[in-house]
């Protein structure tokens, strides 16, 4: 299937280091939002949805080790040296199914907006694996997770129709709306770090190198090992210095 | 006097209530937010405080938050000032991650919970900790010394505590050593650098140094040199974790001890390389001990007490802790069950409490159960609902049942009470086991733990007959306790405890009294009349990347995704049919 984008994801998943990347960032991703739909199945009163969630949850997980299994594979593939991907030095944390609060979301806002998260997976993934051809074990990957996927969209959309018959068309609306929404936060997101970016090192370079001079010769006037706590600092607790 | 303590924004968020000087609720945000590690303002665990003790905010006199925010920010700035101009990207991102929401700590405190400006306190970090590890500690006078990555400037303290019963409490902190000389950041940095997550993988990296020898060792005490008045310091040139936020270690660094090992590679220990990266980790290890033991053996000189308290996060590390009780002259060392971050929020409840107010000293619950309760009804129901069976037995038909289970080699999925705070599994959230077969110990690694093959599991053992099977020194069941200590296995047993002896022979064993845990001490009992031996495995009721469990929800779902075979919440027992690798699957067929 060739679409608008073709050309374009012929050129991201061309070069192995990107695509191992690419693959690597899919596994968190998809753990990610294992661990989201786990919460989902702990948090929803409707037992056909736990079970539904579970086995999601558990096809997630399934996801996330075969895309990091081809993502190692592929890097270390590399020629030695060229990885330029470092250790972990990253704090844990990072968030799954596109920043979602479980919790806050009812089951039909919930389902709505799985239906649409899996839609547009399934359509990714199709692109990926047309312009995959030369290299089969990673489309491969791509076809075993787009299985899924077709399922996952099916049964979302099923449930919707099943705890809200009157409103599954309006709630996948909303979820609509609300992706676009959060789509188009991450950029104002993006663009503001960007703009802040730029002012901090402004100021870095402008205005911090008498200061940092100043820094490095109070950090020169250091003595190594112990010092001593002044007796004032275990004093009172208004204070926030 | 009703106080609540917070910790946030650098990992493990909590908050902890105290009323009248007495803990009523404790809980880490994550167990909450089920996001592991969650260092988010604990508004979660905040209200199932309040909630916990029927209490409004307004109805607070005090929140004390666990450090001082613009201290730490000066510490911050100052770091990226000293490293100009190489430290831009640390600046930038420092700067947007501080001024973000980390400095107006005041503000968020009053605006979440609507209590006045006067009522938000602030301890500095280190004095939460030391204060988290003396006053919940059964002792009247110690030592205290604590060690952590970093908290505003300082990164190791020591000073003393005193307790008059009903009367004044004093923590004193005399010395400290300041960034960025850090024993917390040279663990993590070769955590980083054997490629494990940092703030998450410490444990592995002391895991595989057992099966090292140090023969880095002259290479690491290149990297940490110590100071003529018995501290040390790091040299700068080997690391960069003050001016990058990519990287803890320098070129330099790679030169001293080879390529770093890449996340995804997994370390076989037959290999020469995988063996380098063993013989690293038992060379920071040693260092790390020999640092520790020589500052507690010299702060025992000092101060002349019998007891050290120890607080930070590096009191996790159970193999120093075993040597510093063994080598530095206290008699009885003291580590509280969350000796980190989230224990903070308990500590600076505590003195504020104790010291800022000034109230009368009480001693303090001598056990970790300060969270949510785990309700067996909401088992049976969840369980009816999937079509489970569910049985519902008094006490004692449980444990004999329980306890058949185990002898059976079934792994249990253990709910009991109300949930820890801290790390570490000490018997309300846990997964027990045989701990008599290796397949039982790789079985709980291949199908529900999923973790490396070189991380021991931890024995749980009645305090009473502890010495039968484990070689602990005079105050090891004390340490032992709160699983804060690794002893070796004694070598008539090793071969029978083999789920739970690390190949060094060693084990990170607790030492059960019947008086924390009735009923897991029961079961314990219960095994042992069944199989002669009355230790259990006992390891934290969770999945990789996880949280611990918290409520039934949670470990219903975890039994439902991985190879535990017979969950249990208080007097409700649900099991698989069959013995499968994921439940779920099965059951749903």
């Amino acid at each position: 299937m060739r679409s608008l984008f073709t050309p374009l994801h012929w050129l991201v998943w061309r070069d192995p280091k990107r695509r191992a990347e690419n693959l690597l960032r899919f596994a968190e991703v998809e753990a990610d939002g294992g661990r989201d739909l786990v919460r989902a199945a702990e948090v929803t009163g409707d037992p056909v949805l736990r079970r539904l969630f579970l086995k999601h949850a558990l096809d997630e997980q399934r996801h996330a080790d075969l895309f990091r299994g081809r993502g190692e594979a592929l890097i270390r593939a590399l020629p030695s040296g060229s990885s330029g991907i470092q250790a972990n030095w990253m704090a844990p944390g990072e968030r799954g199914l596109d920043d979602l609060q479980v919790e806050a979301e009812g089951d039909e806002a919930l389902l709505a907006f799985l239906h649409l998260s899996e839609k547009a997976a399934a359509k990714d993934f199709t692109n990926y694996v047309a312009v995959l051809g030369d290299d089969p074990p990673t489309r491969d990957v791509f076809k075993k997770v787009l299985h899924d996927e077709t399922f996952h969209m099916t049964y979302t959309r099923a449930q919707l129709q099943r705890v809200a018959p009157q409103r599954a068309g309006r709630r996948v609306w909303v979820a609509r709306l609300r992706r676009f929404w959060k789509a188009y936060l991450r950029l104002a997101a993006a663009l503001a770090g960007l703009v802040g970016g730029v002012v901090l090192t402004l100021q870095y370079f402008l205005i911090l190198p008498v200061f940092a001079l100043a820094a490095r010769r109070a950090a020169k006037a250091e003595p190594p090992g112990f010092s001593s706590v002044a007796p004032e600092r275990n004093g009172p607790l208004t204070g926030q210095y | 006097m009703k106080i609540l303590g917070i910790s946030a924004h650098y990992h493990d968020s909590a908050a902890a209530l105290l009323i009248d000087g007495l803990p009523v609720a404790a809980v880490q945000e994550e167990r909450m937010s089920r996001r592991k590690n969650d260092a988010a303002f604990p508004l979660a665990a905040i209200e199932w405080c309040l909630d916990s003790a029927g209490l409004e905010p307004e109805d607070l006199d005090a929140v004390v938050f666990y450090e001082r925010p613009m201290l730490k920010f000066e510490r911050i700035l100052t770091t990226a000032l000293r490293s100009f101009p190489v430290g831009r990207k640390a600046f930038v991102h420092a700067m947007r991650n501080s001024l973000g929401e980390k400095v107006w700590v005041r503000g968020i405190i009053q605006a979440q919970l609507g209590v006045s400006r006067r009522k938000v306190l602030f301890t500095e970090h280190h004095q939460s900790h030391a204060a988290a590890a003396f006053l919940t500690a059964p002792t009247k006078e110690a030592a205290v010394l604590t060690t952590d990555g970093v908290g505003e400037w300082a990164t190791l303290t020591v000073g003393r505590g005193r307790r008059t019963p009903g009367g004044a409490t004093s923590i004193e902190l005399l010395r400290e050593v300041r960034w960025p000389h850090s024993l917390g950041m040279l663990y993590s940095t070769f955590t980083a650098f054997l490629g494990f997550a940092v703030n998450e993988g410490e444990y592995k990296v002391m895991g595989l140094a057992a099966y090292g020898t140090p023969r880095f060792a002259d290479a690491v005490r290149k990297v940490i040199r110590r100071t003529a008045d018995g501290a040390f310091s790091l040299e700068l040139g080997y690391f960069e974790f003050h001016t990058s936020v990519a990287r803890s270690f320098s070129q330099a660094f790679v030169d001293l001890f080879g390529p770093p090992r890449a996340s995804w590679d997994p370390i076989d220990l037959a290999t020469d390389e995988g063996r380098r990266f063993a013989d690293i980790a038992a060379s920071v290890q040693l260092v790390l001990e020999e640092i520790l033991v020589d500052m507690t053996r010299a702060l025992q000189r000092e101060t002349g007490l019998r007891d050290l308290c120890m607080g930070g996060g590096v009191a996790l590390n159970g193999v120093a802790n075993a040597r510093i009780l063994a080598e530095s002259g206290f008699e009885r060392l003291f580590v509280p069950p969350a000796p980190g971050d989230a224990g903070c929020a308990l500590g600076a409840a505590l003195y504020a409490d104790r010291v800022h107010f000034g109230n009368p000293d009480r001693d303090f619950p001598d056990h970790p159960f300060w969270g949510p309760m785990a309700e067996p009804a909401e088992l049976a129901r969840i369980a009816r609902e999937d079509g489970l069976a569910v049985e519902t037995l008094d006490d004692a038909a449980l444990i004999a049942r329980t306890a058949e289970d185990l002898a059976a080699d079934r792994i249990v999925g253990w709910m009991d009470g109300a949930c820890e705070l801290g790390p570490r599994a000490l018997g309300a959230r846990s997964i027990l086991a045989a701990p008599l077969s290796a397949q039982t110990r790789d079985r709980l690694n291949r199908d529900i733990k999923y973790r490396e093959e070189f991380r021991p599991f931890a024995p749980v053992v009645p305090a009473e007959l502890a010495e039968r099977f484990f070689v602990l020194p005079p105050g090891g069941v004390r340490l032992a306790r709160f699983m804060s200590g690794v002893f070796p296995v004694r070598p008539e047993w090793r071969a029978r405890l083999a789920a739970v002896t690390h190949v060094d022979g060693t084990a990170r064993v607790q030492a059960l009294e019947r008086s924390m845990a009735p009923r897991l001490h029961e079961l314990i009992t219960a095994y042992g009349k069944l199989t002669g031996v009355p230790v259990l495995l006992n390891t934290s009721f969770n999945l990789a990347g996880e949280p611990i469990v918290n409520r039934v929800a949670e470990g219903y779902s975890t039994f439902r995704r991985s190879g535990i075979d017979v969950l249990v919440a208080g007097g409700a027992r649900i099991a698989k049919r069959t013995r499968a690798k994921v439940g779920f699957e099965e059951e749903i067929a």
